[in-house]
């Protein structure tokens, strides 16, 4: 079903205008409202009267996570913290949190856009819809749930966590739709399979995102749970999940274009890439009131197609995520730099700077483990000091990543050294 | 008292010959070995004729090395002798962390490495109840 098909199905010149008449609005209350942008485009000889269509676009200045985290935590906030209703925030590269926030208007635009990734998932009123993405800070439980709530499906807020209680509800409440991340869904079906009971539920749809997963993946779901699985996008310095989402054709996600611009640049030359050429993502938000931003670069590699979709939407597609353009790697839904542990690291004096990430995904979920190299002064004769060591790297690591980690203590020099850029991670996941 | 390497080895195959290896290489005889493992990593103890050889050699091939003192007690082969020794540990309230041995001494009675919380405590309380504790130059012979 489209849920909003003014919208949705506009014919491209209608998105031009629509997209022309919301962009040069915005600009002209970001200008006046965020001192940062305001700066920016006056270095660059730039006034709001120079922005009138979504041409003009590649005039403005780029946003990165850098720009973010030197404005924490609400410095690109362009409306009086009063306005701000819902304040979000994922983990950042140097221990400062991302922060975003959403106005009123904000939430119901997300709700919006949540509930059309749910009508496309065929999802509607009369389903009972698990969400297990992590309610809290994170934007992945709250996300979902507002938009099942907006579409007026049943909610049943599982968060993340008690596999057991989750199969438990969904077989005695008769839940149709699940939203998690593609990992956890197929711990779920294993776990369903072992105890006999994967032909005991009646889920039909599955709502994934939070981490990149491959077509396989998504075969491999829907042939052991019987159902349809489709791909949700979002980031939440943009706005959280649904961004964009794929359709039943499975060909591209939709981005809803009446809200957030897509680019693709070349991530070293900054021009943009042709049509199916595959380059860096980038969004422009056009309604966002809290925290509007210019031309975000996401670090996402993919492509762009604007054909019209056999599902009959006209928005803009983008393909599966190639990778990243940095070193950032995405576990259980958790963002993780490399550059994280090492600084976490560098705070217990008994470690090496020395070490090395090994991401694997056992029995469908992700795992992390951190191997650390011991140092021939802190080696201690005793395994009971050697055991709490490892301890306490994994206590430090935990709280500041987020995430359980598995800590490995090495042999000193057995981690590779190298001349320029030393490989931090290897990562096991098969998924391209 | 005698000097034992302490060396840190990860738990995998081929692991401990890397270290037997090296000291082979450099013509150093071992005395005693035993490995305390957990399933990640394993300290590998040993008792050598050189022991700063040994630490040198083995630095040199990349491993992490301690150097400590131990307590090598002469045990003779009877009935009653180790059972004897514990009891004078314990009466010492002295704790023993582990202990492992050396049994060929070319003709010389065993050798068992005892390590406790106090080594210097550990050696006199057993020399007063008449135990011969072992210097290094016993075992580098
Ligand atoms: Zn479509």
């Amino acid at each position: 079903m489209i849920w909003n098909e003014t919208k949705e199905c506009m014919s491209r010149d209608e998105i031009h205008k629509l997209q022309s008449v919301r962009l040069s609005k915005m600009v002209d209350r970001v200008y006046h409202n965020v001192e940062f942008y305001r700066k920016k485009m006056q270095q660059m000889g730039l006034e709001p009267g120079d922005i009138v269509s979504i041409d003009d676009l590649k005039k403005l200045p780029f946003t990165t996570k850098n720009d973010l985290r030197d404005n924490y935590p609400f410095g690109l906030f362009a409306v009086p913290q009063s306005e701000v209703v819902r304040i979000h925030a994922s983990s950042g590269t140097t221990g400062k949190a991302t922060v975003v926030g959403y106005t009123r208007k904000d939430i119901d635009l997300w709700q919006e856009c949540v509930a059309r990734v749910l009508a496309m998932a065929g999802v509607g009123p009369q389903d009972k819809i698990q969400v297990a993405y992590g309610y809290g800070l994170f934007t992945g439980g709250l996300g979902l749930h507002y938009g099942a709530e907006n579409l007026g499906a049943t909610v049943i807020p599982m968060s993340s966590g008690n596999t057991q209680k989750l199969i438990t509800m969904m077989q005695d409440f008769g839940v149709t739709a699940i939203a998690c991340t593609p990992s956890y869904l197929l711990h779920i079906a294993e776990t369903l399979e072992e105890a006999g009971q994967i032909n005991n539920i009646q889920l039909k749809a599955a709502i994934c995102g939070a981490e990149p997963w491959t077509e396989n993946m998504r075969k491999e779901i829907e042939a052991k749970l019987h159902l349809k699985a489709y791909d949700i996008y979002g980031l939440s310095e943009i706005l959280g999940p649904g961004v964009a989402a794929d359709c039943e054709y499975h060909k591209g996600l939709h981005v809803y274009e009446d809200h957030f611009v897509p680019e693709i640049i070349n991530p070293d030359t900054l021009e943009p890439c042709k049509e199916g050429e595959v380059g860096e993502l980038v969004f422009t938000t056009l309604t966002k009131e809290a925290l509007p931003l210019f031309r975000y670069r996401t670090k996402d590699l993919t492509s762009i197609t604007y054909d019209k979709c056999e599902c009959g939407r006209t928005l803009a597609r983008i393909d599966r995520f190639k990778g990243r353009s940095d070193d950032m790697l995405i576990i259980r839904g958790v963002n993780v730099f490399p550059s994280q542990v090492e600084t976490a690291l560098l705070e217990i004096a008994e470690t090496s700077p020395h070490y090395m990430l090994i991401v694997d995904r056992i029995n469908n979920l992700d795992t992390l483990e951190v191997q650390v190299e011991v140092e021939e002064r802190f080696f201690s004769d005793e395994i009971r000091q050697l055991e709490s060591l490892t301890k306490k790297i994994a206590h430090v690591l935990q709280s500041a990543l987020g995430l359980s980690v598995k800590v490995k203590l090495v042999e000193p020099k057995t981690i590779q050294r190298s001349e320029g850029k030393a490989k931090r991670v290897i990562d096991n996941r098969k998924l391209i | 008292m005698i000097k034992q390497l302490s060396v840190f080895v990860q738990n995998e195959i081929g692991s401990l010959a890397n270290v037997t290896s090296v000291l082979k290489d450099n013509m150093i005889n071992l005395r005693a070995i035993a490995s305390f493992d957990t399933p990640e990593f394993a300290i590998l103890r040993i008792v050598v004729d050189q022991p700063e050889k040994a630490k040198e050699v083995l630095n040199a091939g990349g491993f992490a090395v301690k150097v400590t003192e131990a307590v090598a007690v002469e045990l003779e082969d009877k009935p009653g002798e180790l059972d004897g020794m514990f009891r004078v540990i314990a009466d010492a309230k002295l704790g023993v962390n582990y202990i492992y041995s050396i049994v060929l001494r070319n003709g010389k009675v065993p050798l068992m490495i005892v390590n406790t919380e106090d080594l210097t405590k550990t050696a006199s309380v057993l020399k007063e109840h008449g135990y011969i504790v072992a210097e290094q130059e016993d075992v580098n012979a």
